[in-house]
């Protein structure tokens, strides 16, 4: 990648400078499709699905209680996200739930890296379903705990 | 809605903003960006966190022109570990009425919820005359702010464009909550350096 940059400085003349951006056009999807397979690769070594217990699976437990405030009869997902590092990264993850109608609420802690997601309870939740829509935002999920609440 | 983009336009046409270049799946971005070279609004959509494409009009400062250029970014790489992101991205415009009016170049950022760096440079063609901008910036997040609080940065900031044959540095503070976003900094060389963001 550097080496592109110091390309980028270096080229001067206006038609190699056109190939150039034209080069640039047609190898950047490639790359990025890519570093696309590269990610996936990375979560399915990442994959592990795991039912929570107590302090097994690192949750903080005051906000996870105001999350599942007033809910009842429902799964809720915590997801263990790689990436989500900033409030602007999750809010793709956030918006991509909520499109769901089984989904009843969403929130995201930076802190542990954790999206929890309320869904209705008969909806079936598994770590592929969760992983794309995560991919989808480029970030990686790396572990899925599911609970369900009475 | 129509006297709602245009407000929207008006509030951003003074600035321009090349931050976060590409939004989420489905996801639309204003920006506006101003300095003592340009001003300009720049709206793009991204159909995935692969690339966007868009639109931005702006004012050459400099040559005293306004161009309207068709935009293209690409996202090159992305590293996602536990507490960290890197991201490197191609961009690319292409002016609607003049196609030999373009620009191309590289932007890269690193991010931790403390640590911020990055760096963006491009190199446009107007009116048959080549000139560069660059700059690179680093800085940390005073407090960590929870999903949904208001996030501080704290930056230093250091540009330079071929018009103007010189460096400057200066800081930069950036604030964004929600889908909002406004950074600004100030040097004598470059007076305002102001960008604001809204995404939906």
């Amino acid at each position: 990648m550097s080496g592109i940059y110091i390309l980028c400085i270096g080229f001067k003349g206006f038609f190699v400078r056109k190939l150039f951006i034209i080069g640039l056009s047609v190898i950047a999807p490639v790359m990025a499709l890519y570093a696309e397979v590269d990610e996936e690769h990375d979560n399915f070594n990442h994959v592990h699905e795991e039912s929570i217990d107590g302090d097994e699976f690192d949750v903080d437990t005051i906000r996870f209680n105001e999350f599942i405030n007033g809910l009842s009869d429902m799964k809720v997902a915590i997801v263990s996200v790689n990436g989500m590092v900033c409030d602007f990264c999750a809010r793709g993850i956030e918006k991509t739930f909520k499109r769901n109608s089984e989904v009843l609420k969403v929130d995201v802690d930076l802190g542990k890296g954790k999206v929890l997601i309320a869904f209705s309870k008969g909806t079936r939740i598994d770590f592929e379903y969760i992983s794309r829509k995560i991919l989808e935002n480029g970030q990686m999920a790396t572990k899925l705990a599911v609970l369900e609440l009475q | 809605m129509g006297i709602r983009i245009l407000a929207i336009a008006f509030f951003f046409q003074s600035v321009n903003l090349e931050s976060r270049p590409i939004s989420y799946p489905g996801g639309s971005t204003i920006m506006g960006f101003s300095n003592h070279l340009k001003e300009s609004i720049y709206y793009h959509y991204s159909p995935s966190y692969k690339y966007s494409v868009g639109v931005e009009n702006l004012k050459n400062k400099y040559y005293k022109t306004n161009l309207s250029y068709l935009r293209l970014t690409y996202l090159l790489k992305r590293t996602n570990t536990k507490n960290s992101q890197l991201n490197i991205y191609f961009q690319s415009g292409i002016r609607f009425d003049k196609f030999h009016d373009s620009f191309f170049g590289l932007r890269g950022d690193w991010e931790t919820r403390r640590w911020y760096v990055d760096f963006n440079y491009k190199e446009l063609e107007t009116n048959n005359l080549t000139n560069t901008d660059q700059y690179y910036q680093a800085g940390f997040a005073p407090y960590l702010g929870e999903y949904g609080d208001l996030h501080t940065w704290v930056m230093l900031k250091t540009r330079r464009n071929s018009l103007t044959k010189k460096w400057s540095a200066y800081p930069v503070i950036k604030f964004f909550k929600g889908d909002l976003l406004f950074e600004s900094g100030y040097s004598r060389d470059n007076e305002w350096d102001i960008h604001l963001m809204y995404r939906f």
